[in-house]
């Protein structure tokens, strides 16, 4: 079934599956039926902020007096998060806006693929400020293979949903050839590598950003590189909303409160979910081997960022009905929870300790008790 | 009505939470030297989901983050009842 911009069959969105319905036409978000999304794009917008905002010059000069395993710790963190970030600032809209059947859904993506966008061009600000010429740094993410190791595994389960929907909405269900490959096309084919995909990106954006913020964080500690800490803070803020959101979507799926395929499927794929997740974990752990083969840095090693990775890993797994597969149940970075509240987030000052700062924002009920007060 | 219920954490740790107060479950862990985990304490990262044994909690703020039954979210509600939780 080919898709359509705009869908002239009349259709109850309070009716459909998240995925694979009918496509969405009018955009109304008047009524919702999953209304947590709705809400999370609301957040969202509100935590709106532009790199730009955030004075980076100071870094500069720090950087100049880091060690040169300090400068490889630190470039090498911005080579993967503009990796994880361009990969996530496209693929959500790509591989699932064409599958997507509640209007509030639909918009939580494309919202939630914006807010990457703003962090890849936050990279760029941050690296423009630290380089004359950041070329090197930006084409090595391509050659380099540690990063390489992770774009695989990060991107695998969002090709294949985007390549299997291509071939449902041009050819329909049936067997198909391409390249000399048969790839078997049926909606539970389809639902299994969407479930897949959702797996994968809640393991990214629950877990494989968390190394490079605790180095962000431990730089800052020590009162180091804190234009690029303040902006790590607001990505770590929106990411936090982007897990909710797959989190939302795995958990609606196991409890039944959608497709109910989609729930057979959860306990069928549960041992590969579960598997997914163990090795992004795994792979963190490689990276954090990665950034300290030169040397360690101050307030921060190898052996105590794994343990962090267990760390979340354990809470975020606990999220979606896992067990929880580590014994590492205290925080070992007590520091890191500063810089993830939310409240002290500062956007701008006249916004500082404040969630979200609404613009004109002024309270049009007025009763007559609220001027009990007043005497004349 | 009053608004003071005891709450018994992993089975043996045990206080009282005062709901009128406006203190979340989180902070009154923390009062009590708990060091309950949290990140965003504003109901959407998740971190300081704890397990309700028994007993029901308020939602003092819409939390975003899905509610496993079983679960309460300590940064944004308070104790409705005497509660028991596993942290």
């Amino acid at each position: 079934m080919s898709y359509s911009t705009f869908n002239k069959n009349q259709i109850n969105p309070l009716k459909e599956p998240m995925f694979f319905g009918n496509s969405v036409n009018v955009a109304r978000y008047d009524q919702q039926k999953h209304s947590v999304f709705e809400k999370l794009i609301e957040k969202q917008i509100s935590f709106f902020w532009r790199p730009e905002e955030v004075d980076v010059s100071r870094d500069r000069v720090d950087f100049q007096a880091l060690t040169e395993s300090e400068k490889h710790i630190f470039i090498s963190n911005l080579k993967y998060q503009t990796l994880l970030d361009s990969v996530q600032g496209r693929s959500p809209n790509i591989a699932l806006l064409p599958i997507v059947s509640i209007p509030e859904l639909e918009t939580w993506i494309e919202t939630w693929s914006f807010f990457e966008t703003i962090h890849s061009r936050s990279y760029t600000h941050i690296l423009r400020n630290l380089f004359t010429d950041p070329s090197e740094v930006f084409e090595d993410i391509v050659i380099n293979e540690e990063i390489q190791k992770r774009a695989n595994d990060i991107s695998q389960y969002y090709d294949d949903l985007i390549f299997y929907t291509q071939l449902w909405q041009t050819h329909g269900e049936g067997e198909w050839e391409v390249d000399g490959e048969m790839h078997t096309v049926n909606m539970r084919e389809l639902k299994k590598k969407l479930f897949l995909c959702i797996n994968s990106v809640n393991a990214l954006e629950a877990v494989r950003f968390y190394v490079s913020f605790a180095c962000t964080f431990a730089f800052a500690e020590r009162d180091l590189m804190e234009g690029n800490s303040k902006i790590i803070r607001l990505i770590a803020r929106d990411e936090n909303l982007h897990l909710v959101s797959t989190q939302q979507i795995i958990n609606l799926w196991q409890y039944g409160q959608d497709d109910p395929e989609m729930k057979e499927i959860a306990e069928e794929l549960r041992e590969e979910a579960l598997q997914i997740f163990m090795n992004a974990v795994e792979q963190e752990k490689q990276w954090a081997h990665y950034l300290f083969r030169n040397g360690s840095m101050i307030g921060l090693n190898e052996e105590m960022l794994c343990q962090y990775v267990e760390y979340i890993a354990n809470m975020r797994m606990e999220a979606i009905g896992f067990d929880a597969p580590f014994k590492q149940r205290s925080n070992p970075l007590p520091w890191m929870n500063k810089y993830l509240v939310s409240d002290n987030v500062q956007v701008a000052p006249q916004e500082a300790e404040i969630t979200s700062y609404l613009v004109g924002q002024i309270d049009s009920e007025v009763s007559a008790s609220d001027l009990g007060d007043f005497e004349l | 009505m009053s608004q003071v219920f005891k709450v018994k954490v992993n089975g043996q740790h045990q206080l009282t939470v005062d709901a009128s107060q406006g203190n979340t479950l989180l902070e009154a862990l923390e009062q009590a030297g708990l060091e309950p985990h949290y990140h965003c304490r504003n109901g959407f990262c998740g971190a300081c989901r704890v397990q309700l044994t028994s007993g029901d909690v308020t939602y003092i703020n819409d939390p975003l983050a899905f509610i496993r039954p079983g679960d309460c979210l300590a940064c944004c509600c308070v104790p409705a009842s005497d509660i028991e939780i596993n942290q």
